[in-house]
C-alpha cells in the first residue's frame, strides 16, 4: 500500500481538467472550426472588399481590424457551444460523480475546468485572429488599404477579440453548469448571446425606444464586442449609450462573474 | 472503517435510506444486500459525499469523506460503470483522475494491467461492454490504492470468469486489511465473497450479522413447486397458513407445509404440478423471505 498521502493539490487538478479537455474529440473540432472560419472569413472579406475612395488611415486600420475580426460573430456560437459541453457533457455521461469523488469540495474542479476552457479558448482565438491579421495583410494594399502592423490599438483589439472568445465560453460554461443538460445549455448560452439582442433590437426598431437601444449595449455579446472594436469616430445618436471597450470589457466579465458565481453555488448544493 | 449514524436521505415524500446505522469494518468483505430500489447505492453516494444527508451522518475512518485529505488514496469507489465520459479513453480518463492526486502514469498502467484493460485502453469509453466499463470502475477505484474500497454491483454486466475475478480481489483486498464494502442485489454471489452481510429493505437496515448468521436464517424446509397454475395454488396454500414466495413465472417456493401436504391439497383442486420438491432453503430464498416484506416491486400475483 502507498503510504505517501498525496492531497489534490490546485495545480494537479488543473493538469486533470486540461487532461479531460484535450482528450475529447468535441474539443478538437470545435477549436478547428473556429480557426476555419476566422481565417476564412477574414480572407473573404479581405478579397473582396471594394471602396471608391481612399479612405483616412484610421478609418483603413478599421477594415483591417474587421478583417482579422469579422469570424468572431461566428466562432463565439462555436466557443458558446464548447464552454456548454465541457461541463454538460460530464454531467450527462456521470463523469461528473467522478470528478467530484476526486475533489469533494468541488469547487476547485469547477474553477480549474474554468480555467482550464477559458485560457485554451483564448490561446486558439488569439492565434486565428492574429493569423488571419498577418496573412491578409499582404493582400489589402491592393484594395487601397495599408495596414499598420505596428498599430498598438489594432494588437489590443485582437487581444480583446479572443479575450472576448474565451469570455463568451465562459458564460457559456456557466450556464452550463447551473442547467446541466447540453441542449437546454447550449439553447439557453445561445439565446443570451444571440437570439435575445435581435428581440431588443426589434424592440428598439418598433417603437423607437432609447432605452430598448441602451438596455442592449449591457448584453454580453454588444457589451464583448466593444472589446474588438477599432476606435473609429464614428457618430451616434445623442442619447444611446457607447461604452468603451474597457467597459465592454467589465460588463461581459461582471455577466461572466455572478453567472459562474450562482453555478458554484448550485455545484456545491445540490447532489451529484 | 464506514460508519453510517441515522443515516437518511429523502428525495421529496420518499424516503430512499431512513435512518440507517451500521459500521463497516476492515479486514472483511462486507457485503451489501438488498433488492432493486432498496436504497444501496443511495446509502454509497451518501458515503462519499455526492448526495448529502437528509439527517445523520457517515464517515470513512471517522472523517465524512468531504473532509479527507486525499481522498483517492484512502477511499476507491466504483459507483456505477458508467460514471465516465463515453468519449474518452479508458487511459485518459484514469490519467485525469490521476492528476489529481498526483497519482504517477505508472500507477494507471498498473490498474489498466490488473483489471486487464491493456488491449482496450486506448479506446473510446463508448463502445464498451458492460463488462469493461465495470472493469474501468474498478481499476478507477484501485486508482490510489486506498485502504476503502466501496463498489456498487460490481459483478453486474461481468461475464463467469470476470465475477470470479471480482470475487478474488475482493478477498485478496480484505486479506490485506482493507475494508471492502460491495453491493449486490444477489445472495448468492454475496454468500461466495463476503464475511458480514448487511440487508437493506425499503432504506431500512433488516440484517447486519456474519454470513454464517444469515445462512441460519435459513433453516426450516421449503418446497420448490412449478404449476402452470402459480395463483390458484399460492392462494390454496396460503390458506393452509403456508408461506409462499415466487422467484420466477410458475414457481412456487413454500414453507410451512410439507410436500406430501402440498400434493394432496394440489390434487384436491385439481391444480396441475410439474415438479414437487423438498429442499432446505437456498440462500436466495432465505433472502427473499427476509426482505419479502420490504420489496418495493414484486413480480404480482398472490405469489408475492
Amino acid at each position: 500500500m502507498t503510504t505517501a498521502a498525496l492531497s489534490p493539490s490546485f495545480g494537479g487538478i488543473l493538469r486533470s481538467e486540461w487532461i479531460k479537455l484535450r482528450s475529447l474529440r468535441s474539443t478538437f473540432w470545435c477549436f478547428l472550426i473556429m480557426v476555419v472560419i476566422t481565417i476564412g472569413l477574414g480572407f473573404l472579406l479581405a478579397a473582396t472588399f471594394r471602396s471608391d475612395s481612399e479612405l483616412p488611415v484610421d478609418a483603413q486600420q478599421g477594415i483591417w481590424v474587421q478583417v482579422a475580426t469579422l469570424g468572431i460573430g461566428f466562432s463565439q456560437l462555436v466557443a458558446a457551444v464548447l464552454g456548454a459541453l465541457v461541463i454538460t457533457g460530464e454531467f450527462g455521461t456521470g463523469m461528473i460523480r467522478s470528478t467530484f469523488a476526486a475533489v469533494p469540495s468541488r469547487f476547485p474542479a469547477i474553477a480549474a475546468k474554468g480555467l482550464v476552457v477559458g485560457v485554451a479558448t483564448f490561446v486558439v482565438g488569439l492565434v486565428s485572429i492574429v493569423i488571419t491579421a498577418v496573412v491578409t495583410a499582404p493582400l489589402l494594399p491592393s484594395v487601397g488599404i495599408h495596414p499598420d502592423l505596428g498599430d498598438g490599438a489594432a494588437w489590443l483589439a485582437f487581444v480583446g477579440g479572443a479575450g472576448y472568445l474565451a469570455l463568451i465560453a465562459l458564460l457559456s460554461y456557466s450556464i452550463g453548469a447551473i442547467i446541466r443538460n447540453s441542449a437546454g445549455g447550449i439553447a439557453t448560452a445561445l439565446g443570451l448571446i444571440l437570439v435575445l439582442p435581435t428581440v431588443l433590437q426589434i424592440v428598439a426598431g418598433v417603437t423607437r425606444a432609447t432605452w430598448a437601444q441602451n438596455l442592449g449595449k449591457f448584453l454580453p455579446s454588444d457589451a464583448g464586442a466593444q472589446m474588438y472594436s477599432y476606435p473609429s469616430g464614428a457618430t451616434t445618436p445623442p442619447d444611446v449609450l457607447v461604452l468603451e471597450p474597457w467597459q465592454g470589457l467589465l460588463v461581459l466579465a461582471a455577466w461572466v462573474v455572478v453567472l459562474f458565481a450562482v453555478a458554484s453555488v448550485l455545484i456545491k448544493r445540490r447532489d451529484a | 472503517m464506514i460508519e453510517a449514524r441515522t443515516l437518511t436521505k429523502r428525495y421529496g415524500a420518499k424516503t430512499a435510506v431512513d435512518s440507517v446505522d451500521f459500521t463497516v469494518r476492515p479486514g472483511m468483505v462486507t457485503g451489501f444486500l438488498g433488492p432493486n430500489g432498496a436504497g444501496k447505492s443511495t446509502t454509497m453516494r451518501l458515503i462519499v459525499g455526492l448526495d448529502r444527508p437528509s439527517a445523520g451522518s457517515v464517515t470513512v475512518n471517522g472523517v465524512p469523506y468531504a473532509k479527507l485529505e486525499a481522498p483517492l488514496r484512502e477511499v476507491g469507489v466504483l459507483l456505477d460503470a458508467k460514471a465516465v465520459h463515453t468519449g474518452r479513453t479508458a487511459e485518459n480518463h484514469l490519467l485525469a483522475l490521476a492528476a489529481t492526486h498526483r497519482i504517477p502514469r505508472s500507477r494507471v498502467h498498473e490498474v489498466i494491467a490488473l483489471t486487464g484493460l491493456e488491449s482496450v485502453a486506448r479506446k473510446r469509453v463508448g463502445g464498451f461492454s458492460l463488462g469493461m466499463g465495470q472493469r474501468l470502475g474498478i481499476a478507477a477505484a484501485l486508482l490510489g490504492d486506498p485502504a476503502t474500497l466501496i463498489l456498487d454491483e460490481p459483478v453486474n454486466g461481468l461475464d463467469p470468469e470476470g465475477v470470479i475475478w471480482v470475487r478474488t480481489l475482493a478477498r485478496h483486498l480484505a486479506g490485506q486489511g482493507r475494508t471492502v464494502f460491495l453491493s449486490s442485489h444477489l445472495m448468492s454471489e454475496m454468500a461466495q465473497t463476503a464475511d458480514h452481510i448487511i440487508v437493506l429493505g425499503r432504506g431500512k437496515v433488516i440484517a447486519d450479522a456474519p454470513v454464517a448468521e444469515i445462512l441460519a436464517l435459513a433453516s426450516g424446509d421449503a418446497v420448490r413447486v412449478r404449476t402452470p397454475e402459480p395463483e390458484r395454488l399460492g392462494g390454496l396454500l396460503t390458506e393452509q397458513q403456508a408461506t409462499v414466495t415466487s422467484t420466477e413465472p410458475g414457481l412456487l417456493v413454500v414453507s410451512g407445509l410439507a410436500a406430501a401436504r402440498i400434493g394432496e391439497l394440489a390434487a384436491g383442486a385439481g391444480v396441475v404440478l410439474h415438479e414437487l420438491t423438498p429442499s432446505a432453503a437456498t440462500l436466495e430464498e432465505a433472502y427473499l423471505s427476509l426482505t419479502q416484506d420490504e420489496v418495493e416491486y414484486h413480480a404480482g400475483g398472490e405469489a408475492a
